[in-house]
């Protein structure tokens, strides 16, 4: 067959920021509300809420520098997505699990981890509690009920299922929500991990933020059903579509599922309609198969200045506000990369610790083989960084 | 084939279809007995009181289009026109069976009949038809591949991949899913919610059909028009048929979960007999014995054939490997 019919080639074939038919809007991208809406969550909830978004664009910006003059690895931004990843965890208690991708790590500042923390696993360094096994964004959370990220797609909605139906059996009512991009949906596990969690009515919600690109691959090549909130109709799962850019909506939609979930009502599934308005992580650059002509046309929906809007309308927020939150979060963060850069990396040893109790024969063997290679030949660890 | 040529059904048709129906029951009968005596080794999953599904189904295919089904498979290679001498002979491990002795009953593989197995993992083999139609698009050949499965097969991941490339690539193939209300010993009610599962289309923007295995000409139909859309229009779709096992779910399971009663009412539902009474209430019923004593033969044969043969030459475990 000719390449141009090949079904596997690739499209380049963007989407335009138009909502799609049936997705819910309660806030305009002006900060108006729709007419009949209604604001569903108080004052200082919304004002809180803003700001936990606003930080984390601020972070992001931050470290996609950093990350390109070479202080850490790899980054892997929300910018665009701030509503789906801060309104949808807003919706939760704290004991409420969360289990994320790539993109939801700040819902850890948010329920409280320290800065210090977030910034030395993105270091790997030796105040990493997970000294540097794990890639920069994949922060440990146990503590605040947020399951470290598994860097397989789609993973997370198995994990919910298992986190949900844990609770249920220990008789708590706590809820799991997993979060997955529009890639994941493809996966099987995706589809395994909804039947179980409908056959057994786990009380989880699973959130999809469809960014439109599965890295280079528009949803367009990965799905031929309208909508990706059909994905749960065919194992009984309610599932709501909302725009994904209006924190509003997604609160709002959260909120009902978290509910059902809680009250015996099983699973539900959002999806949460929005765009990666940057690359894929900082190893991507989106402007080789993509138009960024409509990443431009869908800046005017930006989720985290439509909040402000409406937030400033409700007399809720001022201009000196914006100026005090962003300086001193940026002062922070200043601040505590300095400590955090200072710290050196894990040493060797690092290598053979955390897996027994007590090492075994062949460890301690292996330890003492490159304690004697880097005696003689010096490590990497040991250089400036 | 016009619809109302496959509603309606010759004599000649009725009992062309009447025999093959009956001779898989009666194969499968008899496989059950010599199992029991010990001739025949591993899994054994009879498929008796679903032969309507896969003999309408493939009786709607021309003979070079595909089958891929799973380890239920018996009839399926029956109405693919492999021979019941070597079905049999698969099923006793011999060297004259369909895949040489070295598959036995879950897998059967003829490539001359486009029978492409027999597969033992639930839903593993659904990919793998999904990959036979898009080497048929490729190719251009315009086959068709019709993939059989089971109930539980619907909840496995690669279940999900696969419709969605077959979906998204427009790929000449008919997905079956033979809703026997049971994976072994789960009922449907235990394993999802939705128990109308045609709707596991939905998400793929697949069309769908679903209904009753009772009248095998119905069943001919409704695949009839799938496999023209895949042929035609090259678009998949995905077929639910209502179905029953009689048997346990493999020769080991007395099948406790479900009660007697269950059971002899569905029998009295049979498509065997359905059609039996067809040809019956068309006067033909003095044709019965005749068909019913040319099977016997049939599988007498089979069985005779089966039992002489030797078995693999050891060899022979090492000659499949590697090209
Ligand atoms: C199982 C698996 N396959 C492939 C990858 C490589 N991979 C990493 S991210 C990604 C795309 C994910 O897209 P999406 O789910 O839409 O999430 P997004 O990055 O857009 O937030 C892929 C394919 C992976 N991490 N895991
Ligand atoms: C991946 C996988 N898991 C489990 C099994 C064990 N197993 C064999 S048959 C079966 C039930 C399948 O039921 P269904 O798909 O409804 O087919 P049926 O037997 O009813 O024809 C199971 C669970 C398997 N073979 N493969
Ligand atoms: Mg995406
Ligand atoms: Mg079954």
């Amino acid at each position: 067959m000719p390449p141009e019919e090949n079904p596997t080639a690739p499209a380049h074939d963007a989407p335009h920021p138009a909502l799609p038919e049936g997705a819910i809007r309660l806030l305009n991208p002006d900060g108006t509300l729709v007419p009949g809406a209604q604001a569903p969550m108080g004052r200082e909830e919304a004002v809180r809420l803003y700001e936990a978004m606003r930080r984390q664009r601020i972070l992001d910006e931050r470290m996609l520098v950093l990350q390109r003059q070479g202080r850490i690895g790899f980054y892997g931004a929300a910018q665009g997505e701030e509503a789906a990843v801060f309104a949808s965890a807003a919706a939760l208690r704290p004991t409420d699990w969360v289990v994320p991708a790539l993109r939801q790590a700040g819902i850890l500042l948010m329920r409280g981890l320290p800065l210090y923390e977030y910034l030395c696993q993105l270091l790997g360094n030796a105040d990493d509690v997970t000294r540097g096994r794990q890639m920069p964004c994949h922060p440990e959370g146990s503590r605040f009920h947020y399951l470290t990220m598994s860097s397989c797609i789609a993973t997370q909605v198995p994990h919910a299922t298992g986190l949900a139906l844990a609770a249920k059996k220990k008789g708590r009512d706590d809820v799991a929500v997993g979060y997955t991009g529009d890639g994941a949906t493809s996966e099987g596990d995706f589809h395994a991990g909804l039947v179980m969690a409908a056959a057994l009515r786990a009380p989880a919600v699973f959130v999809v933020q469809n960014n439109q690109w599965s890295i280079s691959v528009p949803v367009s090549r990965q799905s031929a059903a309208r909508n990706l909130a059909s994905r749960a109709r065919a194992t009984g799962i309610p599932s709501a579509l909302v725009d994904g850019n209006d924190a509003f909506a997604v609160y709002d939609a959260t909120r009902r599922a978290v509910e059902r979930a809680r009250s015996g009502g099983g699973p539900s599934l959002i999806e949460a309609y929005t765009y990666r308005m940057g690359a894929h992580t900082t190893s991507d650059d989106p402007s080789r198969y993509r138009d960024e002509g409509v990443t431009a046309a869908w800046r005017p929906l930006d989720p985290v200045d439509r909040l402000r809007r409406w937030l400033e309308r409700a007399g809720l927020w001022t201009g000196e506000r914006e100026e005090a939150l962003s300086q001193g979060w940026v002062q922070e963060i200043k601040e505590v990369w300095a400590r955090a850069e200072a710290v050196p990396r894990p040493g060797v040893d690092s290598l053979f610790e955390d897996v027994f109790r007590a090492p075994t024969g062949e460890i301690v063997e292996q330890r003492d083989a490159l304690r004697a290679h880097v005696e003689r030949f010096g490590s990497a660890s040991d250089e400036a960084h | 084939m016009s619809d109302a040529e496959a509603t309606a059904p010759t004599l000649d048709e009725m009992r062309s279809f009447y025999r093959e129906m009956l001779l898989q029951r009666r194969f499968e009968e008899a496989a059950a007995r010599v199992y029991t005596q010990g001739k025949i080794g591993g899994f054994c999953h009879l498929y008796i009181g679903q032969e309507a599904v896969g003999t309408g189904a493939i009786r709607a295919l021309r003979p070079d289009d595909y089958v891929v089904t799973a380890y239920r498979d018996h009839g399926h290679a029956l109405s693919k026109g492999s021979s019941s001498r070597a079905v049999m002979a698969e099923l006793f491990g011999r060297s004259t069976g369909t895949s040489q002795g070295l598959g036995g009953s879950m897998h059967l593989f003829d490539v001359d009949r486009g029978l492409l197995g027999g597969y033992g993992i639930v839903g593993g083999h659904v990919p793998l038809a999904a990959g036979v139609a898009f080497a048929s698009k490729y190719r251009g050949d315009g086959r068709v591949t019709l993939c059989f499965m089971g109930d539980g097969a619907v909840n496995q991941g690669v279940f999900f991949e696969a419709m969605q490339l077959a979906s998204l690539w427009s790929l000449p193939v008919v997905f079956i899913v033979e809703n026997n209300l049971y994976a072994m010993g789960t009922p449907l009610s235990m394993q999802t919610p939705v128990e109308d599962i045609s709707l596991k289309a939905v998400p793929f923007g697949m069309d769908r059909d679903r209904f009753e295995d009772r009248d095998v000409f119905e069943v001919r139909r409704r695949v009839g028009r799938a496999v023209d859309r895949a042929r035609e229009e090259g678009r998949p779709t995905f077929l639910e048929v209502l179905t029953y096992r009689y048997r346990g779910h493999s020769m080991s399971d007395p099948a406790r979960y479900r009660t007697k009663e269950e059971v002899e009412e569905r029998r009295l539902r049979d498509p065997l007999l359905f059609l039996e009474q067809r040809i019956k209430d068309a006067g033909a019923g003095g044709d019965l014995a005749a068909i019913e004593e040319s099977v016997a033969a049939e599988v007498e044969d089979a069985l005779e054939f089966a039992e002489n043969s030797p078995p693999p030459d050891p060899e022979v475990a090492t000659r499949f490997v590697y090209a």
